[in-house]
């Protein structure tokens, strides 16, 4: 499918990409530089970096399947199910995050309950990151391969070799600034598809009208709230609880892939502003990943599977140049979540399992290279295991499934840790423990308890609640910590408090 | 009760309302943030306006709220 000018964009995208992160190896000499950045970068470059890692190459064929399916109801994961969350933690939990000179979230969960929530919310992101590695891998490999015809592990081998060059040497540095070019080269690409999509239907107006022309079953595609009642796996029920007050800030304020971006911020107001800046920039997302999807329906009504959409539409749309350039933007997608992966991973185990329980008090120098081994090590990893995701093809589901079964009970004490200074150490470990295993349950079971299809959205609002109720009933029954002990970790709770 | 049919009997209509609601109180919540907490980091003399995060933030949700009154 790709034609000799688009193997030229190509090629120059990852040559130039592969220059560029390894420029930023020369502004790396301790561990702060290589995870922090030097707590030296700019807003708009964290900014730019948090939302093309948010979006991966399998994300924009599988949201334009969605669109295809369902309408634009699945925008409301870049709308609402992200922008208050990102305000959020741009006012509220970022600053203390920065302030505490933190370098994980985890970290955070260590100080402000105690060690062992500290170590289970960062053994369950490492494994989370390592397994899911192999797994992106191979199904945007595959992906990639059934879009253009390039080779499996050719993508494989050039994705690892790219960003494991970058990301060894350059760490978060190179990692955000390479982010900053792929999230041109997506939203270039991406644009380009959605202008000549709405050039070739006849724009808006007449995407609507033929789309409405099809059928009542098509009534609901341009309506964002779904209602409570439906099928599908969006009613605004899901929606408001299970993803606008739980899934998006667990995201956001939890996940270190997110979070460590802005803690590489130069001062407090650029870590605040690079969360405000990304979420005018994640307002943009669902323009590049909707329309594709809803044109679609117009030139191909009756796809089988939605999530061929997007493929049908480069082949049908795009013109040879632009067709390496929209498959650059697929890449930037997939190595702007596999950088992120590798350097949150080895930033988590350095700080929260190497340093605490395997060498305390080595020289800077020593966590400097287990930082970079460990990301070597991660990549070798992910590449090994990625052929295992063939054998298993509903891994990639269930693994975000898995990563719903601790969002919610992990925002739940995140809340309380913030917002109660009588939130107890043993309060946040029971809830953390006990809203896991109920969301298991609730996914064991969800056949028999849910009405609606593919119920992440109620495990994680209900799982959140049960983790919120118990933290808050253990936490009666078990002794508080000193205003001393908490300071600079709750809202408004300062040592002076104490006297 | 896991499944919200209790609040199966609330229109789509209501219910946006609902998320009109919550974008308002998002809104006010901005709005009351003392000044010199947003500018944290950023020197009294080097301060513009055009650096007031509450400006940004209130501007991204004034978008959102387009966004979910359009559809």
């Amino acid at each position: 499918m790709l034609a000799g000018i688009d193997y030229f964009v190509v090629i120059a995208y990852l040559i130039g990409i592969l220059l560029l992160g390894y420029y930023f190896k020369r502004f790396v000499d301790t561990s702060e530089d290589y995870f922090l950045g030097g707590r030296s970068l700019p807003f708009w470059a964290i900014g730019m970096s948090i939302v093309v890692s948010d979006i991966g190459a399998l994300d924009f064929v599988g949201v334009s399947g969605q669109a295809y399916r369902y309408g634009i109801s699945v925008g409301n994961f870049d709308w609402i199910g992200s922008v208050p969350a990102m305000l959020l933690a741009a006012f509220i939990f970022i600053p203390y995050f920065w302030k505490g000179g933190m370098y994980t979230i985890p970290e955070y969960l260590g100080r402000r309950y105690n060690k062992y929530v500290r170590t289970a919310a960062s053994v369950t992101w490492i494994v989370f990151f390592a397994v899911d590695l192999g797994v992106l891998f191979w199904a945007s490999a595959v992906l990639l391969n059934v879009l253009m015809g390039w080779p499996i592990w050719l993508s494989i081998f050039v994705t690892a070799a790219v960003v494991g060059l970058y990301t060894y040497f350059g760490g978060i540095t190179a990692v955000v600034m390479t982010d900053v070019v792929q999230l041109i080269i997506m939203f270039v690409g991406g644009f380009t598809l959605v202008f000549l999509s709405f050039y070739y239907i006849g724009g808006w107006d007449a995407l609507v009208e033929k789309i409405y022309a099809l059928g009542p079953e098509y009534a609901r595609h341009f309506d964002l709230i779904q209602p409570s009642t439906s099928n599908t796996p969006f009613p605004w029920t899901g929606i408001l609880f299970g993803l606008t007050f739980v899934m998006a800030n667990a995201y956001m304020i939890g996940n270190q892939a997110i979070v460590q971006r802005c803690l590489t911020a130069k001062n407090e107001w650029h870590a605040k502003a690079s969360m405000i800046f990304a979420s005018g920039l994640k307002m943009l997302i669902p323009l590049l990943v909707l329309f594709p999807g809803l044109v679609a329906i117009i030139l191909f009504p009756d796809l089988k599977d939605g999530d061929q959409a997007l493929p049908m539409m480069i082949k049908k749309i795009l013109p040879p140049g632009l067709i390496g350039l929209m498959f650059s933007a697929f890449f930037a997608g997939l190595m702007s979540s596999v950088d992120s992966m590798l350097n949150s991973t080895a930033t988590l185990f350095t700080k929260d399992i190497y340093q605490p329980f395997i060498k305390k008090n080595a020289e800077d120098k020593h966590y400097l290279l287990v930082g970079k081994l460990t990301t070597l090590a991660l990549l070798v990893i992910g590449v090994a295991t990625a052929p295992i995701s063939s054998l298993y093809p509903g891994i990639y589901v269930a693994i975000q499934t898995f990563l719903s079964f601790f969002q919610g009970p992990l925002f739940a004490i995140l809340l309380l840790g913030i917002f109660w200074k009588r939130a107890t150490q043993w309060g946040g470990l029971s809830g953390l423990v006990i809203g896991i295993a109920f969301a298991f349950y609730l996914n064991l079971f969800s056949e028999s308890i849910f009405t609606i299809e593919d119920p992440f959205l109620y495990v994680s609002w209900w799982s959140f609640v049960l983790a919120f109720i118990v933290t808050i009933v253990v936490t009666f029954f078990t002794e508080p910590y000193s205003a001393e002990k908490l300071d600079g970790l709750v809202y408004k709770v300062h040592k002076a408090d104490s006297k | 009760m896991l499944n919200f049919d209790w609040l199966a009997g609330v229109s789509v209509e209501s219910a946006k309302w609902f998320f009109y609601g919550l974008f308002i109180l998002i809104g006010l919540l901005i709005i009351i943030i003392p000044n010199e907490y947003i500018f944290e980091g950023i020197e009294v003399e080097n301060r513009h306006w055009w650096m007031n995060l509450k400006i940004w933030a209130l501007a991204v949700m004034a978008v959102l709220y387009y966004t979910y009154y359009l559809f």
